[in-house]
This record gives structure tokens, C-alpha cells and sequence, in this order.
């Protein structure tokens, strides 16, 4: 094929695969919103959705998506169930960040603005149109642009996925576009790679910036110390502001201060939350209760069966390997990201700048560097399964750290000048602390992302689609991981359903018992602190 | 003596031709309270970051006993609006920013700011962390840390501003306390405030500012000693004359 052969192709396939990220954004962004401010508004909903959307953030989606493949080609004909079945993988991993997005804007939404809506009578319409919608808008556009980064990953790999099966593969996909081409070479898989970051970058400018300059206008109104000039504003609107003031103060103040110091000094405290309120208490126990119950009972079936504890003696070992690489990976992940972001977030005057390149850096998936990793290291799968794990958690832990130093107010960064806060001192006292929290953050979303890699990264090293997939390098095969079990599991000749559902039923314990004693209590002793 | 002077700042942001503050000059004397007033928006708290070094003007300059200055200097203290504390630091450490630059001991660093946050009826939560203070026992941290460093002009960024009047009312006291007590080192106060009776209450002079450019549109004087009546008839007309100012 001539050049302008495969440029034409490749704006062909990305423009499909465009077309399914948009197609699912839009579904993920009118439901995030809806199931957002569902949860935010009814307790009901809050006590249900939130537990349920936490533990399906975290679990590796990825690892069900043969299992999606195979409902929908079954329910759909032909080429719209395999479309179905990519589509559906990106919401499912677009949705998450968008609902969280929108519960906190709806929750954190002065009650000032609720009061007024119950005033004048609002219907449901207009409390959307008129509160909701425009509270949550610049969080749903931030949480957009990340879940369009965490959705081309999905898009990508999902494609490539599905050669493996021909009869379900994508017929137009940049995905699948850039395994063929990798096949015939590296040159025309670099010219591949090109059109997809033009494509990227497109997006950026083209259609969240403009998103991005219009939501600013809400964000003034909305943004924490905006509320002391909104309301200043509102009330030399009404042009009284100092008037009123002094009006009321007349006759009121005590004249002697003395009396009122002896009275207030020290005495204002307030009472620091120990406990929960006991039905909390009991509500927590219950739940754990139940949990116990029944991973014991779990435990009691498996043991006492032969085939599924024949199944946990190749899972155990397995989840083993890739916990490793999954920690190992973090642990070269922190030790890049605190820097970087101490640089690029409190040092650099740049900030923004960097910001957006970091933006576009992480738009580019992993998997489509796959061919040149694997070039570039040799083809040596555990060292091509850790880089794949690296670039996919990285992002989650620089944006976590930024997006937690925003709400740092300008004044904390004036005082560090004021004092001359530098060097070491500085690192200690202000950069490493005020990083914490979205360090925590980003370490519960990156890992995750490291363990929906794992499916990835060990199901290239495995399957046959590694030599194509890779260019001219062949991956060797990692020695063993959940990811290379579940992908094992799942091709021909391979153990089947049921060590599959044993395999993702691991993980989930697993990753949810991490979160309860390791992060959320880490997450909770920082909170103490931060307030 | 003169402690600061202002000669003709402005200040226009970045990229933009239009000055938003447009030749301001005031000068402050030494033992002087100086409350800097206008209608909002005007670049009150600009000016007051001017000349604590935080900002560069984009011409003019401020100069602090004399000298030019470039950058924060020793001499000058700020107090935030917002308290500015940094939550992740406990109460005595965020006191101990202030002692940052001074050449004390790590031990005499503790011992003398746990000898300030005493001194401001804080002693006890040297190690909570900010975030279980009210908002008036977060600002006298943030006035503890101000003065750490033994500074002889205190700045105000609307200090009392998020506080409730009673406790408003017993930290402009000790304000006042410092500034006419010999043994403490501040010696001058320039304040920016949007509450005229405030302004009355304490300061020595009064500049008023315009705004749309800001310039400064009058200097008063009040000579009556603290302090003072709030209804006495000179208060009251005091009042009326700044009120009658910023209408005009």
C-alpha cells in the first residue's frame, strides 16, 4: 500500500474508533450524571450506589470482557454486538470518576442554593437545568477528560482483543489498525502512532478545551473562596454591604474587652469527631459481619472441593506474581511522581503548561506503545509487563497529587514565601504534606489500573498475538500471573469458566480486603490531619 | 520616621495594558495604625502584598525604613484573611514557619513559639492541628506566627473579617496590645478593611481609595487615643466623613 493509502485507512480506523469513545462518553456522562445526583440527593440511593460503584471502580474490568464479547454477539447480530461489546467495556471504565465527580459537586453544593430552590417552588427540570447541572459541570468536564484517557486504554486494548477471535473481530479500528501495521514494520506503525496523537491531541483542543474555558465561568461562582466575593458581591449588588454592618453593630458590641477575653480565650474548641454515632458503629459491623460470613463460607466450599481448591493451588500462586509486579511497579512509580510533581506543581512556573502535556502524555495507552516497549526491551515479557504496568499507573498518581494541591489555598504557598520556606525544609514541611492526600488518592486508582494492566500486559507476553501485536520482537512469556491465568483460562485447551470465576472472585477479595485495612485506614489518618 | 513609603505604585496584571492600581503614594510613620479602605475590588489586599514583597509592582516602588525592597523581607509580617495556616502542620509547627529565617536553635525555636502560642491563650494545642480551632484561635496562630520573627510592621489582610464580632472584637484589642506595648517588637500596622467602624475604631489614618484606577482619594487623620467611644459624637462623624468618601 502506498502512503497515502495507509494515512487514508488510519484516519478511516480512528475516526470509528473516535466514534465508539464518543458514543460511550455520552452515555457514561448522562448516567454518571444521573446515578451522581441520585446519590448525592436521597440517602437511600447514597447507602446502595456508593459501596457498590466503589468496589466496581477498583475491580479489573478488563478481565470480563470475553465474557461481555459473549453476551452481546449472542444478542446482537453480527458487527453491532462486537461494536456493543467495545462500547460497553469503555463506559465501564469511563463511568466510575464521572459519578464521583458528580456526587461531590451535588454534595458539596452550598445549602444556600437548595433553600432557594425549595423557596420558589422548583421543579425537578429546573433544579437540573438550573443547580445541578451547572455545580457539576466543570468537575464533569475534568472527569471527562480523564476518563477519556482511562476509555482510549480500554478502546485500544479492547480492539486488539478481538482479533484474536476473528469472527468478533472490529472491522475499523485504530486498534486493531495498529497491530496490522506493526506487522508489516516499524516505520509504518510509527506513522500509525502519529495519526493517533494528532487524534489525541485534536480532542484536547478541539473539544474539552473549549468545554474546559466554559466551565471556568461556573467554577468562579463555585470555587471555595469564591464564596467570600460572590457574597460580597451580591451584597454591594444590593448596596448595603458596609451599611448594614454598621447598622447593626450599634449598641451591640460590649464596650469592655477585657471581660469578653477572659470568656473566650481557649474555650472555643471544638469538639474533634471520635466516634462514629453508634447505629454507624453497628451498621459497619454488620456489613463486616456479613463479609466474614461469607468468605468463610467461600473458603468452606472451596476447600472441601476438590476441582476448585485444584483451581486455588494455580490461582494463589499466580495472584502472588502479579502482586509483586503490581507493588514493585508502584514503588518505581512513587519514587518518579513525587518529584515530578513536586517540580511541576510548586516549583515551576509552568504549572499549567505541564499540566496539559501530562494530559496528552496519558491520553496515549500503553498498549499502543506496546510494539515499540517490546522492540525496545527485547522482547523480554517480564520487563515489557512491568513497563505496561508503569505507564498505565503513572498518570493516576500525578493527577491525583495535582488535583489534591488545588484546593491548597494561594495564601499557603504566600506564607511559605513570606518565610522564606526553601530547600529541605521546604520539601518536609510543605511539598511532601501537601502532596499526601493525593498520593493516597492516586495510589488506590493507580494500582487498580496497574491490575486491569496485568490482564493486559501478561496476556500479550502469553498469546500468540504477541508476535504481531509486537512488530518483529517476540515477547517471551511471563513466568506466571492472574493475568496470564485468566487469559490461559479462556483459550482453547484452557481450564474454562470455572477457573475463571474463581480467578476474578480471588482478585476482588483481595483488592477489596487492600482497601479496607490498607488504604482507607491510611486515608483516615490523613483526613485527622487535613480536616 | 518614615517606616514605609509607597511612591507611585501601579500594578496592572499580566498581559494586560490597563493599570488597575494607578500612582498610589501614602507614607507610614513609625507607632502609626493605618487602615487602607475602599469599595471592593479595588486592589486593597494588592497593595498590601506590594508591599509585603509578594507581588512586584509593575512600577513605582514601596520602600521599608528607607530602603527599596525586592522580596519578603524580615522587617514585615502578614495576616491572612483566610489564616493561611497549613493544615498538616500542627499548631506549634506552623508558629515555627514564622521563626524560618531567624537564627535560633531548633530547641529555642520551640521553646519561643510555644512561649507565643501561651502568650495568645493557646497554650495546650501546640500539637493539634489547626483544623480543631475555632476560627479565632486559628488566627491568633496565624498572628503568634506573624510576630515570631520579631517584625516591626505587622500587615492585615482583612483580619477579623471571617471572625464573629466578639472574638473580632478581643483580637483587634490585642492588635492594639503590641502596638503600643514597647516590649513587643511590631511598631507599625497597616491594615486593609472593609468595615469603616473597624477602621475608625483603631487606626491612627485612614486612606481611602478609589477605585477603577485605584488612587488614593483621601488621607484622614484621627488623633483621639484608644480607646475609643463608638458613640461618642466624633466617632459617629468620623464615620459619616469616610462613608461620605467612598460615596463620593
Amino acid at each position: 500500500m502506498d502512503l497515502l493509502g495507509i494515512l487514508a485507512q488510519l484516519v478511516l480506523d480512528a475516526s470509528a474508533s473516535w466514534l465508539r469513545m464518543f458514543i460511550a462518553l455520552g452515555i457514561s456522562v448522562a448516567l454518571g450524571f444521573g446515578i451522581g445526583v441520585l446519590a448525592a440527593t436521597s440517602r437511600n440511593a447514597e447507602r446502595v450506589l456508593l459501596p457498590v460503584v466503589d468496589v466496581l471502580q477498583t475491580i479489573p474490568i478488563l478481565a470480563f470482557f470475553p465474557f461481555a464479547i459473549f453476551v452481546f454477539v449472542v444478542i446482537l447480530p453480527g458487527y453491532i454486538g462486537i461494536n456493543a461489546a467495545v462500547i460497553f467495556l469503555i463506559i465501564t471504565s469511563m463511568i466510575w470518576n464521572i459519578i464521583f465527580g458528580v456526587y461531590e459537586s451535588v454534595k458539596t453544593l452550598p445549602n444556600e442554593f437548595l433553600e432557594v430552590a425549595r423557596l420558589y417552588h422548583f421543579d425537578l427540570w429546573t433544579k437540573l437545568r438550573g443547580i445541578y447541572m451547572p455545580a457539576s459541570f466543570p468537575r464533569m468536564v475534568e472527569q471527562s477528560m480523564l476518563s477519556w484517557s482511562i476509555g482510549l486504554f480500554y478502546l485500544v486494548t479492547s480492539e486488539i482483543f478481538s482479533i484474536g477471535n476473528l469472527r468478533y473481530s472490529v472491522t475499523y479500528g485504530i486498534g486493531s489498525g495498529l497491530v496490522g501495521l506493526a506487522a508489516q514494520g516499524i516505520g509504518n506503525y510509527l506513522l500509525g502512532l502519529a495519526v493517533f496523537i494528532v487524534f489525541v491531541i485534536g480532542t484536547r483542543l478541539l473539544f474539552f478545551k473549549p468545554l474546559e474555558d466554559y466551565s471556568t465561568r461556573y467554577t468562579r461562582l463555585h470555587a471555595k473562596p469564591g464564596m467570600r466575593s460572590y457574597e460580597k458581591a451580591l451584597m454591594d449588588i444590593i448596596g448595603m454591604g458596609m451599611k448594614t454592618r454598621y447598622a447593626k453593630r450599634i449598641g451591640v458590641v460590649a464596650k469592655d474587652i477585657r471581660v469578653l477575653r477572659k470568656g473566650t480565650t481557649g474555650t472555643a474548641i471544638r469538639t474533634v469527631p471520635v466516634a462514629p454515632k453508634p447505629s454507624q458503629d453497628m451498621g459497619r459491623i454488620a456489613y463486616s459481619a456479613i463479609g466474614l460470613v461469607a468468605l468463610a463460607a467461600a473458603a468452606y466450599i472451596i476447600v472441601t472441593n476438590p476441582t476448585l481448591l485444584g483451581y486455588e493451588k494455580l490461582v494463589i500462586p499466580a495472584l502472588g506474581a502479579s502482586f509483586i509486579r503490581v507493588w514493585g511497579a508502584f514503588a518505581v512509580i512513587s519514587a518518579i511522581s513525587v518529584p515530578v510533581c513536586v517540580y511541576f506543581i510548586f516549583i515551576s512556573k509552568r504549572s499549567q503548561h505541564y499540566l496539559l502535556l501530562f494530559q496528552i502524555l496519558a491520553s496515549i495507552p500503553a498498549t499502543v506503545l506496546l510494539p515499540l516497549i517490546a522492540q525496545s526491551l527485547h522482547g523480554n515479557g517480564e520487563l515489557v509487563a512491568f513497563a505496561v504496568f508503569m505507564l498505565s499507573g503513572i498518570w493516576y498518581m500525578i493527577f491525583g497529587m495535582a488535583a489534591s494541591t488545588r484546593t491548597i489555598p494561594q495564601s499557603v504557598f504566600e506564607v511559605k514565601r513570606l518565610f522564606g520556606v526553601k530547600g529541605i525544609y521546604a520539601w518536609r514541611k510543605v511539598y511532601l504534606k501537601a502532596l499526601l492526600p493525593g498520593f493516597i488518592t492516586g495510589a488506590i486508582t493507580g494500582i487498580a489500573a496497574e491490575w486491569n494492566a496485568s490482564i493486559v500486559a501478561e496476556y500479550f507476553t502469553t498469546s500468540g498475538i504477541s508476535a504481531s501485536a509486537s512488530g518483529s520482537a517476540v515477547i517471551s512469556s511471563v513466568g506466571t500471573g492472574i493475568g496470564k491465568l485468566l487469559d490461559t483460562s479462556i483459550l482453547p485447551g484452557g481450564l474454562g469458566l470455572g477457573l475463571m470465576i474463581i480467578a476474578l472472585l480471588n482478585i476482588v477479595v483481595m483488592i477489596l480486603l487492600l482497601n479496607t485495612f490498607v488504604w482507607r485506614k491510611a486515608y483516615r489518618n490523613v483526613a485527622k490531619a487535613y480536616g | 520616621m518614615n517606616m514605609i513609603s509607597v511612591e507611585d505604585v501601579t500594578f496592572a496584571m499580566e498581559g494586560s495594558d490597563t493599570n488597575i492600581i494607578d500612582g498610589v503614594s501614602f507614607k507610614i510613620n513609625k507607632g502609626e495604625f493605618v487602615s487602607i479602605v475602599g469599595p471592593s475590588g479595588c486592589g486593597k489586599s494588592t497593595i498590601l502584598r506590594i508591599i509585603a514583597g509578594l507581588i512586584p509592582p509593575s512600577s513605582g516602588r514601596v520602600r521599608v525604613m528607607g530602603r527599596g525592597i525586592e522580596g519578603p523581607s524580615k522587617k514585615l509580617s502578614f495576616v491572612f484573611q483566610d489564616f493561611a495556616l497549613l493544615p498538616w502542620l500542627t499548631n506549634i509547627e506552623n508558629v515555627k514557619i514564622g521563626l524560618n529565617l531567624s537564627e535560633l536553635s531548633e530547641d529555642e525555636k520551640d521553646k519561643k513559639a510555644s512561649e507565643l502560642l501561651d502568650r495568645f491563650g493557646l497554650s495546650g494545642f501546640e500539637t493539634y492541628y489547626p483544623n480543631v480551632l475555632s476560627g479565632g484561635m486559628k488566627q491568633r496562630v496565624g498572628i503568634a506566627r506573624a510576630v515570631a520573627s520579631d517584625p516591626q510592621i505587622l500587615l492585615m489582610d482583612e483580619p477579623f473579617s471571617s471572625l464573629d464580632e466578639l472574638t473580632a472584637e478581643t483580637l483587634r484589642s490585642d492588635i492594639v496590645y503590641m502596638l503600643e506595648n514597647k516590649n513587643i517588637s511590631v511598631n507599625s500596622v497597616i491594615m486593609v478593611t472593609h468595615n469603616v467602624e473597624e477602621a475608625v475604631q483603631l487606626s491612627d489614618k485612614i486612606i481611602v481609595l478609589s477605585n477603577k484606577p485605584t488612587k488614593v482619594k483621601k488621607i484622614l487623620s484621627i488623633k483621639t487615643g484608644r480607646p475609643r467611644d463608638k458613640r461618642a459624637a466624633s466617632f459617629m462623624e468620623t464615620m459619616d466623613l469616610v462613608y461620605a468618601e467612598l460615596a463620593k
